[in-house]
This record gives structure tokens, C-alpha cells and sequence, in this order.
């Protein structure tokens, strides 16, 4: 990845010296390496987290994923401070702060409603932890231009948080979060009070901030664009647990549960009930509504004729069958999603079957219209009926 | 609600009075001595076949307002009994008539109780104090003063309780030394050698500890039922109290040493006939029927009444109830208390000089004092200015109000909003009746001076009486602006006091690790719940010198026990001790509500910013929580600056009104100092004013704060 290794080349420098007050850019002055090992935590009867483990490398931008109630957020106010965890430990640069208050962490927290303080103008709430910290006037004063100029708010300096729309409270949480110059910034949901216009911008603009300054990220969110945008290592949890983690696009193609392979992708993987056959003496997946083309090379020993597996294909993987391709379905069009630029077809291959759904370029589908589907042997996925693990080596 | 039951009420009594047969009769009796005038009504009317006698039980204090206004229309009673004492003011309201000549026989009463009546009242019974001996510590009862100050006396046993710092129960003492508190001529007669005398023995009485220190009604009883004070000076109405908890005899009060015999202040219980009921027949033979010897019979022995008629007490049945016998023995030695409406103003300065010397002030210059304090309260009112120029300038005003109203109205407007007014009709005129006019009639009263019979129009005599402390020094004693420098100290204080402690609390309850937070939620808000008399009233026993509360933790922990009430600081401090604990509740609610208002998040942000909880609480939760605290500040600054009750009743102002504020004040002014209705009323508007301005300001503050 490009910016990665801009960022190894700053922080080579920044080693060396010691970013002063005038300096243009912000730095991050320490780089840090979050390690959580083997947390948990319960509220009440609610065991929230099960032994999570969670490492994020210098400068590393960690997305955390999953659906709600999965403990993400937990983990991350665990990594503030802002909750004790009943087991395990935490190390933040190195230290171990496992049971210290949040103000001897010194991270920094964009919280999903912004929390700015109402009764501080914008200044005084980019200036607040500073003067907590006691920093001298001019560096704050230093400080606060600094970041205002970097997030476009130094019209807004002089305004109450109430007079701010939603995107520029946003900004200014975030500037509140960079003023302080933290060892690690934690990010929970900071998007999902902005429209989705706004919401894509400002994606944009946390990964460009990031890029810049290079600081280490922990970031929560439900929305899998956000996850797979932002993240050099995604973090994907489910009912307390990781269940897989690494870079964004490994996980989507390779998801190692039917979890992760439904969670990530929009529309979702279609998942089909089936088992493995053999046909015409190659190896299929076969069910009532899909008969799909298995590459053993891809899966290895774990292939047995017989074996009940669910059958994951991608909408984006399916395409309408042509000659010479092998024919995996066929199904009849029953909703047409035309977005312009591509189609959604949902459709089934026989009554009160599963619905399955394809992607298009072309919207020339018509309701009611048989549609058969070819799919090439390395996009199927295959996962354990009984488990939901993947059977890819 | 009571105005519309009291115009049915005469409404049934004028129906009544188309019965031509009936005598309608007024009292304030209850107990026994109700029982015994019903039964004297029975006895006449089983002589007067065909006449009925209507029996109302009135309160004494409502007696006049209610004579007044049902007398002139010929309605009322035609019989009504009250105390001697009030006949002034009746005389002056002409609400009573004189009783016919053969009616009663001067002959049959002691010479006087026939002084205390005169012409206007058949008298029935008497009330005066004598001495209260316990049987076990006084075998022999003391004839003395002196000898019952120096009787031997198990240890912790008082030889004497009385009210001492009330002039009623002063006034046997100053008898003996042959002083008045009033005198003849309606001049101050306590501040003389006499009441020099008088106050001297009380203060060594108080010193060599022969009577408790700030004794009042129920500690005196108290004291006398468990055997702590061997004697009591108190009237026929403590038996009640007493029962059979204690064996007792009743003597007439002891003489001094080298002066004369202790005499008590008598006032007389007389039937009294309204100028309704003196055309009314019936009514002369029902008063005649009363002061017979028969009538009496039953009042001293089903109502235990000290019954005024001589003959009476030849009857063996009362002349064997020894205390009564007693009481009706003391009579003898009585001086009736004097009908002049200048007694009114009488008492008042006379407890005030008691209490000085009490507090070891000097009797000559308390006396002194109180004179001029008496000749201050008696003073007459300002002359009368002519009403012209504020008639003038009041109808100039509604002109150009009426002028602006016209300008601004627009008929199509009204008409347009006729249905809105339908709905609003009752509101407008509820809050009319019940709110606007006895403001402008509070407002228009601070005008007038005088007092019933002669209320006259004095412009801003009153005003500018009050503004230039009555001539006196501006920050003098009493003056309204050292009340006033008083009333904010006041206010600050309990303010300051109010939201500290109610902030604190509210922050501590608020945390959600609190267990039981809902009970101690609860039991924070009870103090609120109990009206704030009774609490007052409790705090006023926990400050008593010898017997409070607070004075014997503090003796638990090695300190000195404090008079709370002869020192302005320690005063204060018991007023302010009782309000906050009245008051913090509400600021504690505030805060509540006001908590649940801030968002979690802000508050999880600062502690990731790096706040301490103490910063969090200065730097986020204490700003967020001013725009709520703030109405409620200026809310509880108004209640405390009137808070009249925890004032009244628990300092009461002493030491010597020091720690009076405005309000009590203004009704010191009302109703302890001659009725001076109208300077009163005005200093109700001062202080509407100066509430009226701070809450001006502080709202302003507000807003411009929000802006």
C-alpha cells in the first residue's frame, strides 16, 4: 500500500526530531503498538466480551466490524479506559494500562454523538485537553490554528457547538481529537449521525487525515464500506469474539466463516443448502437450487463426496449464462433493481426456493423472465453445513 | 370559598331572625365549656317556653371582622362572649350595646372584675394566674417569694417556672413593686422605678437559677408534670394539661420581701350584647338568665369555670374544688387588665425590655427602650394629605393607557379573537379576583394610615416614613434598611447554602453504582415534604439553651452550651440551620432533573480528554447544569427573602428583632405594633419592588448569558 510506506518514511524522520510548536504539519509524537489480550467482560448475566484479542501496530488504522451487540464498542471504551474489563490486559505503547483511568491513556475518542461540550465555543473545545494538560497559551493558540486550518474551521472558531451543522460538529470532534495529539486515536461510529453524501466525504477525509498524520486508529463501525475503505487490518467480531482479521480485501475473499462471507459484500452472498458429488468425474457442490463447478485445488482434503456444505456465491460473481460456460442455475426474475450503472436481479430456481440475487451491467431483465447463471470454479465458496466454516484451506 | 360560606351563613341567620323567638349567641368555646353554655341555653329555654337559643361556636380572632361586617346589615348575634380585654375595640367598631340598667348588680362581683366590664358586659367567669404547688416538694407552700427561692430542693429541682419573658406573667412581679405596664393615661408606666425594681429581681431570679432559662408554654408544663420545677405560676388552663399526672394545690400568688403581693393581670369572660340584640327582648331576658346565680352553678361545675358571681361559691359543690376556689381567691388580689387599644401596643416593647434584662442587659436602659419603642408604635398617624394629586396622576395614567389600548387595538382583531377570549374568560378572571385585585389593594392600602375607625389618605407619608427609618439613625434598630442589609445576608446565605448542598447531593445520587439511591432520594426530599412550620417549630426546641437537641451534642462533645438566641451571629445561624435543611431539597430535585439532562458522552469525553472527576465537575457538569439552577436560584431567593415562617417562628427576630427580615417585619408593623395597616402594606411593596428588580436582573443575566 502506497501511503503505508510514506508513512514509514515520516516516521523515520520523525524519529530524529521532535515536532516543535510552529511546525506546519502536526505530528503524532509517539508511535505505539495497541495490544488487547485475552479480554472479557460482562455486564450483569451479558458476557459482552469473550476473550477477545486485538493488535494493532504502529500507525496501523484497525477497523472494528460487526453487527450490533457484537461487543465492538465495548472493546473500544475498554481500550479508553472508559470501561474495567473483568479479565485480560491491555498495553498501550508498550505499557500496560490495563487499570488505568482514561486521562492516564492519553488516547483520544470521537464519540458517535460528538460529545462536544455545549457551553464551550469551538476554540475552547479544540483547546480543552490542552489547557487540562496545562500547555502554555501560545502552543494552544499554535495549536488550535494548526488544527482548525487543517479541518477548515476557522470561520467557526467563535461558534457555539449548537450552531454547527452536523458535518462540521463532526470536524470539530475530530479536531478536538487531534489537537491533543494523542498516542492513539479510537473512533466509535463517528459517521453514522452524517447523511450519506456527507458521510462518504468525510470517509474520505479520516482517511486522508490518517494518511497524514500517521497516527495509530482504532475505528468502530457497522457499516462495511466504512470498514473496507478505511482499514489496513479489519477486525470482524461476532457475539463477543473475533472471528476474523486481516487486511480488507483478504477477508472478503477469503472469509473464513459464513459469518464474515455474509457480513461483508453488498447485497449479500447468496447462501445455498447443498453437498458435494461427483459429476461427469469432477467434483460438485449440488443442491435443489445450484449445482456448482468445486476446484480441489482450492479446498484440499477436506472435499468428501457427500459432505453437506453451504454453497457461497457472490452476487457480483454470478453471470448470465453463455456458451460455453457451465450452466449453474437458472433462475426465474422476480424483482428487477435497476441503480443505472448496475442491476440487482433477485430471483428464485424453483418455488419457495431461497432468493437468490445477481449483479448486472445491463438492467435488460425483464420480471418473470428465465435467467440462467454461469459462475467461474474460484469464486464459489464453501462452508461447513454444521459449523459454517470455510472448507478453503 | 369562605367568603361565599359566610354570605350563606348570613343569609340562614337573616332567615333565622324572621323568627322573632330566638336569641342567637356567639362563642369560642370548646370542651367542657362548651358543653356548660349549652347547657345554661337548655335551662332558659326550658323557662322561656317557645324561645330557642342559637349557639355558634366562632373563633375569638374572627369575632370582629365578622361583628363588623354582619352588624350594620342587623344580622349577627345578639349575644356574643368574649374576654374583657377586647371590649375597646368592639366599643370603637360599635359592635357592642350597653347592658340595660337592672340587668346585673354590681354588688354580686368583686370590685374588679365590675371595673373591667363597666356597663358593657354581664360578666360570667374569670381568668388570672395564681401559683401551682407541688404537694411532694412544697408541703407547706411557700407565703413568699423569698422563702420559696431559698427552699431546699432536691437538686435539678427549679423552685419556680413561669413564662418569665412574657409581660403577662411579669406583670404579678412588677404589681408588687406597685408598677403598671400600662398606666392610666395610656403612657408606658413599666419603664419606672418599679419596673426597674421588677426586672432586677428577675434577673437575679434567672441568675441563681430559681427559674429555668427560656422557658416557654410547654416546657413550664413539663417541667411542673415530671417534678423538675417545684412550683409554676400559670392559669386555670394548665389543669387540663395536668390531670392526676401530678398531685398539686393551687395558692394565690406569694408576696415579696420589702414590697408587696405578687398581682396577677385578671381578665373577665363577659357576655356582651350587640346593638341588634338589644332591641331584641328575648335577648335582655337571656343575658339576665346568664348572670343569675343558676347559670353560674352550671358554668363552675360542668365547665370548670371560675365563675365571676360571689354567691356562687357558697354552693358546696365548687367551694370544695379547692384550685378553683384558689383561682377565684386570686381574683381578689387581680388588677384587671386594661381596655384601652394602647395595651395592644403595650405588650410587645414590655417582652422585648424582659428578654434584654433576661440576656443580662440593663433593666434601666431596656426600659428606656422599650418606651420609646411604644411611644414610636402609639404615635399617631400621619395627618391627611388631600388625594388630589394622586387621583389626578392616577387618571392621567389610565388616560394614556386607555389612549394607547385605542391605538393599538383594531376591532377586526377582537372580533376575530372573540372565541380565544370565551376560553380564556375564567382564567382572566380568576387570576383577577385572586391575584391583581389584592395586589392593587395591598398596593393602594401602603396609601392609608390609621386604623378602622379613622383610616385616612396620606400619599407617601408611609413611604417616606419607612425610607427615612422614622427619623431615626438609616442603619438604626428596626430600620428597614438594616432589615433589608439583614434580609440579603439572609438570602445570600441560604442560597449560597441551598445550592451547595443540593448540587453535592444531587452529584452524589446521581452516580448510578449508589445503592439504595431511591431510598436515600426519598428520605433527602422528606424535609421539603413537611410543611415548614412544623419543621421550624421542631428546630426551635433542638435550639433551646438548657433542653435542645443541638446544645446537647455539643456538650457530648466538650462544648459549652450556647444560648442560640441572645447573639445575632448564633441567631442567624440557628434561622439559616433550619431553612437550609427546609430549602437544599429543592435545589436537590433541581439538580437531578437537570443531571439527566447532560449527556453521558460529554462527560466520557472529558474524562478521555484528561479531566480529573473534580475537573469534570468545574469544567462540564457545573456549566451545563447553570441554565437550569439559574431560575431556580432566583426562585429560591425570593422564597427565602419572604421566608417568614422559619423567621417567625424560630428566632422570632430576638435577639430584639435583629434577626427580623423585611416580611416579619412588615408583620410586626400589621399586627404587634398597632395595627398600622397601611405602613405595612407598604413595606409589602417595597419589597414587591425589590423582588420585582432582582428578578428583572437576574433575568436579563440570563439571557444575555444564553445569547
Amino acid at each position: 500500500m502506497q501511503p503505508a510506506e510514506a508513512r514509514n518514511e515520516r516516521q523515520k524522520t520523525d524519529s530524529t526530531s521532535r515536532p516543535e510548536a510552529e511546525e506546519t504539519a502536526p505530528r503524532v509524537e509517539k508511535k505505539l503498538r495497541c495490544e488487547a489480550r485475552g479480554v472479557h467482560k460482562s455486564f450483569g448475566k451479558t458476557h459482552v466480551l469473550r476473550g477477545v484479542d486485538l493488535t494493532v501496530p504502529e500507525g496501523g488504522f484497525a477497523v472494528l466490524v460487526g453487527s450490533s451487540g457484537c461487543g465492538k464498542s465495548t472493546l473500544l471504551r475498554s481500550l479508553a479506559g472508559l470501561e474495567t474489563i473483568d479479565q485480560g490486559s491491555i498495553r498501550l505503547a508498550g505499557r500496560d494500562v490495563t487499570n488505568l483511568a482514561p486521562r492516564e491513556r492519553d488516547v483520544a475518542m470521537v464519540f458517535q454523538s460528538y460529545a462536544l461540550y455545549p457551553h464551550l465555543t469551538v476554540r475552547g473545545n479544540l483547546a480543552f485537553g490542552l489547557e487540562l494538560r496545562g500547555t502554555s497559551p501560545a502552543d494552544i493558540a499554535a495549536r488550535v490554528r494548526e488544527v482548525s486550518e487543517m479541518l477548515g474551521l476557522e470561520a467557526l472558531l467563535d461558534r457555539l457547538p449548537k450552531q454547527l451543522s452536523g458535518g462540521q460538529r463532526q470536524r470539530v470532534a475530530m479536531g478536538r481529537a487531534i489537537a491533543r495529539r494523542p498516542t492513539m486515536f479510537l473512533f466509535d461510529e463517528p459517521l453514522s449521525n452524517l447523511d450519506a453524501a456527507l458521510r462518504a466525504e468525510v470517509r474520505v477525509d479520516i482517511r486522508r487525515l490518517h494518511d497524514r498524520l500517521g497516527a495509530t486508529t482504532v475505528y468502530v463501525t457497522h457499516d462495511q464500506v466504512e470498514a473496507m475503505t478505511l482499514a489496513d487490518t479489519l477486525w470482524v467480531m461476532n457475539q463477543g469474539q473475533v472471528e476474523q482479521s486481516g487486511p480488507p480485501m483478504e477477508i472478503y475473499e477469503k472469509p473464513k466463516t459464513r459469518f464474515v462471507a455474509t457480513f461483508l459484500g453488498s447485497p449479500a452472498m447468496n447462501l445455498l443448502e447443498g453437498k458435494l458429488a461427483e459429476k461427469d468425474g469432477a467434483l460438485v457442490a449440488a443442491g435443489d437450487d445450484i449445482t456448482v463447478p468445486v476446484d480441489p485445488a482450492r479446498f484440499g482434503t477436506m472435499l468428501a463426496p457427500g459432505r453437506a456444505v453451504t454453497i457461497g456465491v457472490r452476487p457480483h460473481d454470478l453471470v448470465v449464462h453463455r456458451e460455453g460456460m457451465t450452466r449453474v442455475t437458472e433462475i426465474v426474475v422476480d424483482v428487477v433493481e435497476a441503480l443505472g450503472f448496475e442491476t440487482y436481479v433477485h430471483g428464485w430456481a424453483r418455488q419457495a426456493g431461497p432468493t437468490i440475487v445477481v449483479r448486472l451491467d445491463a438492467a435488460n431483465v425483464k420480471v418473470g423472465e428465465k435467467l440462467p447463471l454461469a459462475i467461474d470454479a474460484s469464486k464459489v465458496h464453501l462452508f461447513d453445513a454444521e459449523t459454517g466454516r470455510s472448507l478453503s484451506s | 370559598m369562605m367568603r361565599w360560606l359566610w354570605f350563606l351563613f348570613l343569609f340562614l341567620t337573616s332567615c333565622e331572625d324572621l323568627d322573632a323567638r330566638t336569641v342567637v349567641l356567639w362563642h369560642a368555646y370548646r370542651g367542657d365549656e362548651e358543653k356548660a353554655i349549652a347547657e345554661v341555653a337548655r335551662d332558659f329555654e326550658k323557662t322561656h317556653p317557645g324561645v330557642r337559643v342559637e349557639l355558634l361556636a366562632v373563633p375569638f380572632e374572627a369575632y370582629l371582622s365578622k361583628l363588623e361586617s354582619a352588624a350594620p346589615r342587623g344580622h349577627g348575634p345578639d349575644v356574643f362572649i368574649d374576654a374583657h380585654t377586647r371590649l375597646g375595640a368592639y366599643r370603637q367598631a360599635k359592635v357592642t350595646a350597653e347592658i340595660p340598667a337592672g340587668v346585673i348588680d354590681a354588688n354580686d362581683y368583686e370590685a374588679s372584675i365590675d371595673d373591667a366590664v363597666g356597663k358593657y358586659g354581664v360578666p360570667l367567669s374569670t381568668k388570672c394566674v395564681a401559683l401551682y404547688v407541688n404537694d411532694a416538694l412544697f408541703p407547706d407552700p411557700p407565703k413568699t417569694l423569698d422563702a420559696l427561692e431559698h427552699a431546699q430542693l432536691p437538686a435539678g429541682v427549679f423552685p419556680l417556672a413561669y413564662e418569665a419573658d412574657v409581660a403577662y406573667y411579669h406583670a404579678p412581679l412588677l404589681a408588687a413593686f406597685g408598677g403598671r405596664i400600662l398606666g392610666d393615661d395610656g403612657t408606658f408606666a413599666f419603664d419606672s422605678e418599679a419596673g426597674v425594681l421588677s426586672l432586677q429581681r428577675l434577673q437575679q431570679m434567672s441568675h441563681d437559677h430559681v427559674i429555668p432559662e427560656e422557658p416557654n408554654g410547654p416546657l413550664v408544663t413539663q417541667l411542673f408534670v415530671n417534678g423538675k420545677a417545684a412550683s409554676v405560676i400559670n392559669g386555670p388552663w394548665l389543669r387540663a394539661d395536668l390531670g392526676t399526672s401530678v398531685r398539686y394545690h393551687v395558692v394565690p400568688l406569694p408576696s415579696i420581701d420589702g414590697a408587696g403581693q405578687m398581682r396577677p393581670l385578671l381578665s373577665v369572660e363577659a357576655a356582651m350584647l350587640t346593638p341588634h340584640g338589644a332591641k331584641n327582648e328575648l335577648a335582655i331576658d337571656f343575658l339576665r338568665y346568664v348572670a343569675s346565680r343558676e347559670a353560674a352553678l352550671t358554668l363552675a361545675t360542668v365547665g370548670h369555670q371560675v365563675v365571676a358571681r360571689n354567691d356562687a361559691w357558697t354552693e358546696p359543690v365548687i367551694a370544695n374544688d379547692a384550685p378553683l376556689v384558689a383561682f377565684h381567691d386570686a381574683v381578689k388580689t387581680a388588677i384587671a387588665t386594661p381596655v384601652s387599644a394602647r395595651m395592644q401596643s403595650a405588650w410587645v416593647p414590655s417582652d422585648e425590655a424582659i428578654r434584654k434584662t433576661l440576656r443580662g442587659g440593663d433593666p434601666r436602659a431596656a426600659l428606656a427602650e422599650s418606651r420609646r419603642r411604644f411611644d414610636d408604635a402609639v404615635k399617631p398617624p400621619p395627618p391627611p394629605a388631600s388625594p388630589a394629586p394622586a387621583l389626578v396622576v392616577l387618571g392621567l395614567l389610565m388616560l394614556i393607557a386607555a389612549w394607547r389600548i385605542v391605538q393599538n387595538t383594531h376591532i377586526s382583531e377582537i372580533r376575530a379573537s372573540m372565541g380565544a377570549y370565551r376560553y380564556t374568560a375564567h382564567a382572566i378572571v380568576v387570576v383577577g379576583v385572586l391575584v391583581v385585585l389584592p395586589l392593587l389593594a395591598g398596593a393602594a392600602t401602603s396609601l392609608f394610615a390609621g386604623t378602622r375607625d379613622d383610616f385616612r389618605y396620606v400619599g407617601f407619608a408611609n413611604y417616606i416614613a419607612i425610607l427615612t427609618a422614622r427619623g431615626g439613625a438609616l442603619l438604626g434598630h428596626g430600620s428597614f434598611w438594616l432589615t433589608l442589609l439583614v434580609t440579603v445576608l439572609w438570602t445570600v446565605l441560604n442560597v449560597a447554602l441551598h445550592v451547595s448542598i443540593g448540587l453535592l447531593l444531587g452529584v452524589v445520587l446521581s452516580r448510578p453504582v449508589m445503592r439504595l439511591r431511591g431510598v436515600y432520594r426519598a428520605l433527602l426530599v422528606l424535609p421539603w415534604a413537611v410543611p415548614s412550620y412544623v419543621t421550624a417549630l421542631a428546630w426551635k426546641g433542638m435550639f433551646h439553651r438548657q433542653f435542645g437537641a443541638v446544645n446537647a451534642l455539643l456538650s457530648a462533645v466538650g462544648v459549652e452550651p450556647i444560648s442560640w438566641f441572645s447573639k445575632f451571629s448564633t441567631s442567624l445561624t440557628a434561622n439559616v440551620t433550619t431553612n437550609v435543611w427546609l430549602g437544599f431539597p429543592f435545589m436537590m430535585v433541581v439538580t437531578l432533573g437537570a443531571l439527566t439532562s447532560i449527556s453521558k458522552e460529554v462527560l466520557e469525553a472529558a474524562e478521555v480528554d484528561g479531566c480529573t472527576r473534580w475537573q469534570r465537575f468545574w469544567k462540564v457538569t457545573l456549566p451545563l447544569l447553570r441554565p437550569a439552577l439559574l431560575p431556580a436560584v432566583v426562585l429560591g431567593a425570593i422564597w427565602t427573602f419572604n421566608m417568614f415562617n422559619v423567621v417567625f417562628l424560630v428566632s422570632g427576630g430576638e435577639p430584639d428583632g435583629a434577626t427580623d427580615i423585611l416580611v416579619s417585619q412588615a408583620y410586626r408593623w400589621a399586627f404587634s405594633r398597632g395595627h398600622r395597616y397601611g405602613y405595612a402594606a407598604a413595606y409589602a411593596v417595597l419589597i414587591f419592588v425589590i423582588l420585582a428588580a432582582q428578578t428583572f436582573f437576574a433575568e436579563r443575566a440570563g439571557r444575555e448569558e444564553r445569547a
